[in-house]
């Protein structure tokens, strides 16, 4: 296998007796966008301080081409960084925060104002070089930092949930940017959210973290089809966990038993479990179906029907009082009969349950 | 300001917006003992003593003349300006390394050395220039010190001298250049250094390219409070000082008092205090603009 651009190997880190990162390890290729996601406190952002040079690990190693980045101090690392805060110097024009890193590297006047004119027409700021950062919206400040985190051509760029401060419709707007620019330059990133939806749609590849631990890393499809724990299976998409016992198990395909008594055959089993252990039946609700017509699935109760557009949501009450939501999308043709308050039965094909550890 | 029992501007309407300057004088009457006491205390004296520089001994403006003129208080004037200018600089130079590290310890530590700040700055004022009396003088204890350690061989000139009044000064007008500049440098946020950094800056480059800008009005604040606090100081230049380094104050309390010159040290008095206002007045500017460039940060 050829050497990986980007090799961060069993890093670990500890505030005192808080272990903030367990045992972080990834292989990143050249010219990839793959997103830390996870909920805070997760190590996400930790591991990517650890890239940075700001909090040096306790333990591990962080190879870029196959050299060490430990030694090197942050501002020798040549990593561009943008931040969750807005981080533009305030006293410097825009022109002069994107001109600052070659400044430093004291490139030629010429080169550093065409290479700022190129920054600026990059993220489409061109002719907004005379402002001052203060007369920035939240989103030009933060295109300013990309623009200055990339004016030195650096071979991995960091970003910090740099979109959290926005509201929605900017953010998607720039996360559109983002993917734009990430395509023109090919520099490879390391973003952190602890929003899914932002993960999807920027991401190669999502690695999720819980725990100063990564989960499991893999492309969106990866993780939302085949979630290698419940908890990546919690935190990615929504997703309804039953609790149930097992059975039996043969290879990967296991038997089960609802609380109810329901018996299901053919669920994927992502973790080796023995039988009469508890464990949950992850379903997503939009692979759920409730019919009216039909004698098998499970019995439940309507509490609530939600019109959601290109689909309506329902919340249903199981025999085992929980409660699970079902998405059914309108064009499949929803029996009339399925308001809120009647009896229906909740159906879905075999392969649609994930079967993990634990009951909940 | 005292809001007297005036009627609620009304909202939105086009007067609204005079309506916060005319409330302004509402409560004019309950400021009038304020006012008086300041007109009978500071205003009257000031106006009478500079009322003598131009009557005494005659009507005229021949004190003004005689003092710009003479070397001997050409010589003072220069004193003055330079040693307020050493010390601005000195308290500088001391204070914002302590400033930068108010704003970076931890709380409790920072607590910690704030009272330690407070606490000389509210130790009387004679005490600790006798203080510095004690350690400067040829058989001092810092003189001792380096001899016994063999550095010199004799006793160094720390007092009666621009040094000893610089030392003695500087000392004293620490706080005055800390508090303000802690206040810039602890508004600044540690993320816009990191970026600095990853940017490639070093050290230096962060703080001379990003930190120093940043803090500049607090460096204004700090150093025209000393430096204006300093032309007018006594106490410290009269004991540490010798009588080659007299400053402007010194001057006066010898005029008015040994010389019975009141014409004179009301002359005097008035250069002083138009100085120090318009040193004032370029404090207010500088740090109204320097305000606006701190709020543009946010």
């Amino acid at each position: 296998m050829t050497r990986p651009f980007l090799d961060i190997k069993g890093i670990r880190k500890t505030f005192g007796p808080v272990v903030a990162v367990e045992d972080v390890t990834l292989e990143v290729a050249k010219g990839e966008f793959l997103t830390f996601l996870g909920p805070s406190g997760s190590g996400k952002s930790t591991t990517l301080y650890a890239i940075a040079g700001f909090q040096p690990p306790t333990s591990g190693e962080v190879l870029l081409d196959g050299r060490s980045l430990l030694a090197v101090p942050s501002h020798k690392r040549n990593i561009g960084m943008v931040f969750q805060r807005y981080t533009l110097f305030p006293h410097l024009s825009v022109a002069e925060n994107v001109a600052f890193p070659l400044r430093v590297r004291r490139r030629k006047d010429a080169e550093i104002d065409a290479k700022v004119a190129r920054m600026l027409a990059l993220v489409r700021l061109d002719g907004m070089g005379g402002r001052m950062p203060g007369q920035l919206s939240g989103g030009q400040q933060q295109r300013v930092a990309l623009a200055r985190a990339l004016a030195y051509d650096p071979p991995v760029l960091l970003m910090d949930e740099p979109l959290s401060a926005l509201d929605k419709k900017l953010r998607e707007k720039i996360q559109l940017e983002i993917r734009r620019i990430h395509k023109e330059t090919g520099v490879t990133i390391l973003y952190v959210t602890h929003d899914q939806e932002e993960a999807l749609r920027l991401s190669d590849r999502i690695a999720v973290f819980n725990r100063g631990r990564i989960e499991q890393t893999g492309t969106g499809r990866d993780l939302y089809e085949n979630p290698a724990t419940g908890f990546v299976a919690g935190f990615i998409g929504s997703s309804n966990f039953l609790p149930a016992e097992m059975e039996r198990g043969e290879g990967d395909a296991a038997a089960v038993r609802l609380p109810d008594g329901t018996r299901l055959t053919g669920v994927r089993m992502h973790q080796r479990l023995g039988a009469g252990e508890s464990c949950a039946l992850m379903v997503r609700p939009e692979r759920l179906r409730l019919e009216t017509a039909s004698t098998g699935g499970v019995p439940v109760r309507i509490d609530d029907v939600t019109y959601l557009g290109d689909s309506l949501h329902f919340l249903v009450q199981a025999p085992w009082r929980q409660q699970i939501g079902v998405r059914m999308p309108i064009a499949s043709g929803i029996d009339a009969g399925l308001t809120s308050g009647t009896e229906a039965r909740l159906v879905w094909p075999a392969s649609a349950g994930h079967l993990f550890a634990g009951a909940s | 300001m005292a809001h007297g029992p005036s009627t609620m501007p009304a909202h939105g309407l086009p007067a609204a917006g005079r309506a916060p300057s005319l409330r302004r004088w509402d409560g004019l009457g309950y400021v009038l003992p304020a006012f008086l006491l300041l007109a009978f205390f500071f205003v009257l004296p000031v106006v009478a003593l500079l009322l003598r520089s131009v009557l005494e001994p005659t009507p005229g403006l021949e004190n003004f003349a005689k003092l710009l003129t003479t070397p001997t208080y050409a010589q003072v004037f220069l004193n003055t300006f330079t040693v307020a200018g050493v010390v601005t600089l000195a308290s500088l130079l001391a204070g914002f390394p302590v400033a930068w590290l108010l704003a970076v310890l931890p709380g409790r530590w920072a607590a910690f050395l704030f009272g330690v700040i407070l606490l000389s700055m509210w130790t009387n004022l004679l005490a600790r220039t006798y203080a510095w009396m004690v350690l400067l003088q040829r058989t001092g204890v810092i003189n001792r010190a380096l001899m016994d350690v063999g550095l010199i061989d004799a006793p160094l000139p720390l007092i009666r001298n621009l040094a000893g009044v610089t030392i003695g000064m500087t000392y004293i007008m620490l706080p005055f250049v800390i508090l303000p500049l802690h206040a810039t440098l602890r508004a600044i946020d540690p993320a816009v250094l990191q970026a600095a950094s990853l940017c490639g800056a070093n050290r230096w480059q962060a703080f001379r390219r990003v930190l120093l800008p940043l803090s500049l009005p607090g460096v204004a604040a700090g150093s025209l409070m000393v430096f204006v606090m300093s032309l007018g100081y006594f106490v410290t230049p009269a004991l540490l000082g010798g009588a080659s380094t007299m400053m402007l104050a010194e001057l006066i309390a010898q005029l008015v008092q040994s010389l019975l010159d009141w014409g004179m040290g009301g002359a005097a008095a008035f250069v002083l205090l138009v100085v120090t206002l318009a040193l004032y007045a370029l404090q207010v500017r500088f740090l109204g603009s320097g305000r606006m460039t701190a709020g543009g940060a946010g």
